[in-house]
C-alpha cells in the first residue's frame, strides 16, 4: 500500500495545496456567471494574453512578470468589454480578433532568436512556480473576489438575464461588467503559471458546467460548483503528485470525468 | 429531488476511489526498491550520470540516480518535476555538470541548503559562448575567421565541456575529489576506479591526436555549440556557430549567411546533430559543397558504464573516415 501522506512533507505541495484551496473555491465561484453570461470565450481568450503580458514584461525589463500579465489582462479585458459592448460584429468575431493579435504579438516577442522554449512550460503549467508571494496574491484576489459576491452579486445577476430591464433599475450594468471581467482577468494571470494556458478555461468552466446539469436554483448552482472545482482540484494535485504527470492536466481530467457523469444523470433526470 | 446529493456523494467518491485505485496500481508497478544506502548520489543529467557511475564502479551501499530525463537533450531549459523534487530530498550528494547548464540550480540550493553539490566544471576552464543574435551582425563578421576566443558583449560560457576529452577527464577527477570528501569511506575506491576510468581516457586521446594530424587545422562550422570543445580537442578553427539545440526556429537570413561563411572560409566540414541539424544540414549540402557529419553529442542514450568510450569512439571514425576522404 502506499502512503496517502508522504506529499504532505514537501515544501513546494504545501504551498501547491494551499493555493489550490483558495484558488479552486474562486474558479467555481466565477465560473458560474461565466457560464449564465455565455464567456466562456472571453475567459479562453485572456488566458492566451498571459503570453503577451509576459512578452511585454521582457520588454520593458519587468523581473516579475506577475505584475505585467496582471496590467496587460487587465487592460486587454476592458478594452475587450468596451469594443464588445459597442456591438459593430458579433462578440466572438471581436474576442477572436483580440485573442490571435495578442497571442501573435506575444509569440512574435518571446520566439525572437529562437528563445520559446523558455516559456513553454507556461502552457502546460507548472506546480513548482508556486511561491510564497503568489499564495499572498491569491489571498487578496480571495478576499476582493468574495467581497464583491456578497454585496454585488444581485445586481450582477439582474444584468445577466436582463440587461435593459437592469438598467431601467438603476443598475451601473456597464460597471458590473467591468468589474467581472477585471476578476476573471486576475484570477485567471495569477494561477497561469501552474495551471498552463492551454488548459485554463477548463479549470473556470467545467465545474459550474456540471453543477449546471444537477441544480435547479442559484444555490445549488454555486454550491455544487464550488463542491467540484475543489474536489476536482484537491485530487488532481495528489493524483499527479504520485502518477508524476503535470498537475493542470490532472485537475481538468477529473473535472471532466464529472461534468459527463452529471451530464448523463441530469438528462435521465428530465426524462 | 434529494437523490441528487446522493448522486453526487457516490459520484465523488466513486472517482477518488477510481482515482487513488489507479495510482496505487501505478506507483506499486514503478517503485523501486527501498533499500537503506549510506550514501544517494543524484546526477543531473546523462553525461555525469556515465562519468559518476564510473567513479563509484561497484562502491557497496552507494545508490546512484539520475533526474528524470530531460527530452531536450541538454539541460538548458529542463525544468525539474516534483519527482525531481523527492529524488532530490534523499539525496546525499547532488552532481552537476555547472558551467550555467543547470539553471535550476538555485532553486535546488535554496531547497535543500545541506545537499553536497559537486560541479564537475569546477576546475575545467570553459570556453566563451558566442552568441550569434540575427543575421545582420553576422555578415559583417562572416569573412573573418572567429576564433574560439572571439567574444561577444554578453558572452556566457559554453558549458558542454563532456565534449571534449580533456575537459572530461578533469571533470571525472573533480567528481572523485568531490565524492571523496563526501563519502570518506569509499575513499580508496573512488580513486582507483577513477584511475582506470582515466587510464581509458588516456586512450581515446592518443586516438585524438591522430586525427587531429590529420585534419591539419581546417576551418569548420558548428551547428551545435557543444563541438565547439570538438574543434577545440582537433585543433580546428571555428568560422561560424549555428546553436541548433532544441526549439531552435532558423531564419532564412541565417541559412544565407551559413553558405556565404562555407564560401568565405572555404570550410569543408560542418559539425551537427542528427537530431537537431538534419533538415539544415540538408539544406547545406545541397546548397554548397560542404560536408555535414552527425555527431552524437554524448547527451543522452544507453546507461552503460561504456556509453561516453563508445560514443566519443564513433564520432571519432567519422571524423576519421571525413578527413581521410580529404586528404586521399
Amino acid at each position: 500500500m502506499i502512503d496517502w501522506t508522504s506529499w504532505m512533507d514537501y515544501g513546494f505541495m504545501r504551498s501547491a495545496l494551499l493555493a489550490i484551496l483558495i484558488i479552486t473555491p474562486l474558479f467555481g465561484l466565477m465560473g458560474t456567471m461565466i457560464v449564465n453570461k455565455k464567456m466562456a470565450y472571453f475567459s479562453d481568450a485572456l488566458g492566451h494574453s498571459a503570453l503577451t503580458g509576459i512578452a511585454a514584461g521582457v520588454v520593458c525589463g519587468i523581473g516579475d512578470t506577475n505584475i505585467s500579465m496582471v496590467v496587460f489582462a487587465v487592460i486587454f479585458a476592458l478594452l475587450l468589454n468596451k469594443i464588445g459592448s459597442k456591438n459593430t460584429a458579433s462578440t466572438d468575431t471581436i474576442i477572436s480578433v483580440f485573442s490571435s493579435c495578442s497571442v501573435a504579438v506575444g509569440l512574435a516577442i518571446l520566439s525572437k532568436g529562437g528563445n520559446f522554449s523558455k516559456y513553454s512550460a507556461i502552457l502546460v503549467g507548472d506546480v513548482l512556480s508556486i511561491t510564497n508571494r503568489e499564495i499572498i496574491y491569491l489571498v487578496i484576489i480571495f478576499l476582493i473576489t468574495v467581497g464583491f459576491w456578497l454585496v454585488c452579486f444581485n445586481w450582477l445577476n439582474a444584468s445577466c438575464i436582463h440587461r435593459t430591464l437592469a438598467k431601467s433599475k438603476q443598475i451601473p450594468v456597464q460597471l458590473m461588467d467591468n468589474i467581472f471581467a477585471v476578476l476573471v482577468a486576475l484570477i485567471v494571470m495569477l494561477s497561469i503559471k501552474w495551471v498552463g494556458i492551454l488548459i485554463i478555461n477548463a479549470l473556470l468552466i467545467l465545474p459550474a458546467a456540471a453543477s449546471r446539469n444537477l441544480s435547479v436554483n442559484m444555490r445549488e448552482y454555486h454550491f455544487f460548483s464550488i463542491l467540484f472545482s475543489v474536489f476536482s482540484g484537491v485530487l488532481g494535485l495528489i493524483l499527479s503528485y504520485y502518477t508524476n504527470v503535470a498537475t493542470g492536466p490532472m485537475i481538468v481530467i477529473i473535472a471532466s470525468i464529472i461534468y459527463f457523469l452529471t451530464y448523463f444523470f441530469g438528462k435521465k433526470c428530465k426524462e | 429531488m434529494k437523490n441528487k446529493y446522493m448522486f453526487t456523494a457516490v459520484m465523488l467518491c466513486a472517482i477518488l476511489l477510481v482515482g487513488m485505485g489507479f495510482t496505487s496500481l501505478y506507483v506499486r508497478q514503478t517503485a523501486g526498491e527501498t533499500k537503506n544506502h549510506d550514501l544517494t548520489v543524484v546526477t543531473s543529467f546523462y553525461p555525469m550520470y556515465i562519468a559518476v557511475m564510473n567513479v563509484i564502479d561497484d562502491a557497496e551501499h552507494v545508490k546512484l540516480k539520475n533526474l528524470s530525463e530531460p527530452q531536450t537533450g541538454c539541460l538548458h531549459d529542463f525544468q525539474l518535476t516534483p519527482e525531481d523534487m523527492k529524488l532530490l530530498s534523499t539525496a546525499d550528494v547532488f552532481i552537476i555538470n555547472g558551467g550555467g547548464i543547470e539553471n535550476f540550480m538555485e532553486e535546488v540550493a535554496k531547497t535543500y541548503p545541506n545537499l553536497t553539490i559537486i560541479e564537475a566544471c569546477k576546475n575545467t576552464s570553459l570556453l566563451a559562448e558566442d552568441i550569434y543574435e540575427n543575421g545582420h551582425e553576422k555578415d559583417e563578421h562572416a569573412g573573418e575567421a572567429h576564433e574560439e576566443g572571439h567574444v561577444h558583449e554578453d558572452t556566457d560560457v559554453n558549458a558542454h565541456a563532456w565534449m571534449s576529452v580533456s575537459a572530461y577527464e578533469s571533470q571525472v577527477q573533480t567528481i572523485a575529489e568531490g565524492l571523496s570528501q563526501a563519502d570518506p569511506k569509499h575513499r580508496e575506491k573512488y580513486e582507483t576506479s577513477a584511475g582506470e576510468y582515466l587510464e581509458k581516457l588516456d586512450k581515446l586521446k592518443a586516438r585524438q591526436e591522430q586525427i587531429r594530424e590529420e585534419a591539419a587545422g581546417q576551418s569548420v562550422i558548428l551547428f551545435h555549440e557543444a563541438y565547439a570543445y570538438v574543434a577545440e580537442d582537433y585543433g580546428l578553427p571555428v568560422s561560424y556557430v549555428m546553436d541548433l539545440d532544441e526549439e531552435r526556429k532558423v531564419s532564412a537570413g541565417e541559412v544565407a549567411s551559413v553558405l556565404s561563411a562555407i564560401k568565405n572560409n572555404q570550410t569543408k566540414i560542418i559539425l551537427a546533430e542528427e537530431r537537431y541539424g538534419k533538415s539544415m544540414g540538408d539544406t547545406v549540402s545541397a546548397e554548397s559543397d560542404a560536408k555535414v557529419l552527425y555527431l552524437s553529442p554524448l547527451n543522452r542514450g544507453e546507461y552503460e558504464k561504456d556509453s561516453y568510450i563508445d560514443g566519443m569512439e564513433k564520432n571519432m571514425e567519422i571524423l576519421e573516415e571525413a578527413f581521410h576522404a580529404q586528404n586521399h
